[in-house]
């Protein structure tokens, strides 16, 4: 699957984080918002609920993948951090499944 | 009061198939998942045959969940086995057989239900356990341990998924006649039912009274909880 057609799901993911979330809260859908991590604009509840969401976006295309290992979890640059992070690492996973 | 989607599992004998047709009859849609058929028809009843502590049963199940009916407002994780022995001679296969089932299959079918469950307002998750955990039962050292990481997986489960709006509750029946405790004598029946407060013998319709309380939009504020039949804490 293309990086950039991952991406979209990621967006799309968030788009759907944002419609919980308060207008004083929304995320920016920007590649340089920080996502997870120091000021980052979501708790670890929170990127469940978005790993969830993109998880089951790929399960609609027939991708089955688990998103949220222990090795992702303890990556000392967590894959977590950014947009472009996310879909880079769901890509990877992807990759490493085919 | 508005029909909800409820998933039972274990749905075609005993606590299970009194739950499915308790639901039916309010009007609720109904999802039954056991190993074996079910003999329940309704027009708002949907059968799927699959061993739920196998993953990839539960990934078919929740797959085809989704797109028959969207969302679910409440799972109920009934599906259990029971093997009574001494521990010295419990064979490991009946242990390993028993963990799958009762706390393997809670533990699958929990995760996969939550993508489904967080769509509903008053989304809610029900365990079975059992009077064995709190009596520290001899002779079901398996079966009891099997329940009691049931209700601590429904413990934490509480504690993460309360973020979620997802309630997570437990029932421990004391002694319902039915399938599952068929093969126990009644001497020791008899024997158990005097170690409870209330000393006689539970009806499906004491489990169904307790699922409709934890299942109030009311309780909304009910979540970690284990509640046990016949006095005993």
């Amino acid at each position: 699957m293309e990086t950039n057609h991952i991406t979209q799901i990621v967006l799309n993911a968030l788009s759907l984080t944002n419609e919980s979330r308060p207008s004083t809260h929304q995320i920016p859908l920007t590649d340089t918002t920080v996502l997870f991590g120091q000021n980052g604009h979501l708790d670890s509840m929170a990127l469940v609920a978005l790993l969830m969401d993109i998880e089951d976006a790929l399960q609609e295309q027939s991708i089955d993948v688990s998103l949220s290992d222990e090795k992702a979890m303890s990556m000392s640059r967590s894959p977590f951090k950014d947009i472009p992070s996310i879909s880079q690492y769901i890509h990877d996973v992807i990759a490493a499944q085919a | 009061m508005k029909a909800r989607k409820i998933m039972v599992t274990g749905a075609s004998q005993g606590i299970g198939k009194a739950l499915v047709e308790h639901f039916l009859a309010l009007g609720d849609t109904v999802i039954g998942v056991s190993r074996s058929k079910s003999d329940i028809a309704a027009e708002n009843y949907h059968h799927y045959s699959a061993d739920v502590a196998l993953e990839a049963d539960a990934k078919r199940v929740f797959a085809n969940v989704k797109k028959q009916v969207g969302a679910l407002d409440v799972l109920i994780n009934n599906a259990g086995i029971a093997r009574m022995n001494a521990f010295a001679l419990t064979p490991v296969d009946n242990v390993q057989e028993i963990m799958n089932t009762n706390f393997m299959g809670t533990f699958i079918f929990c995760q996969k239900a939550i993508n489904l469950l967080r769509k509903s307002p008053n989304a809610r998750i029900i365990n079975l356990s059992t009077v064995a955990v709190p009596l520290n039962l001899a002779g079901e050292a398996a079966y009891a341990a099997s329940k009691s990481a049931v209700e601590t997986l429904t413990r934490i489960m509480a504690k993460e998924l309360g973020s979620f709006g997802i309630t997570c509750n437990a029932i421990g029946p004391s002694p319902i006649a039915t399938q599952l405790i068929s093969g126990v004598g009644e001497e020791k029946i008899n024997k158990l039912i005097q170690q409870q407060a209330i000393k006689k013998m539970a009806k499906v319709e004491d489990v169904t009274n307790l699922v409709d309380f934890y299942l109030n939009p009311n309780s909304h504020m009910v979540s970690g909880q284990v509640i046990y039949l016949g006095g005993i804490s």
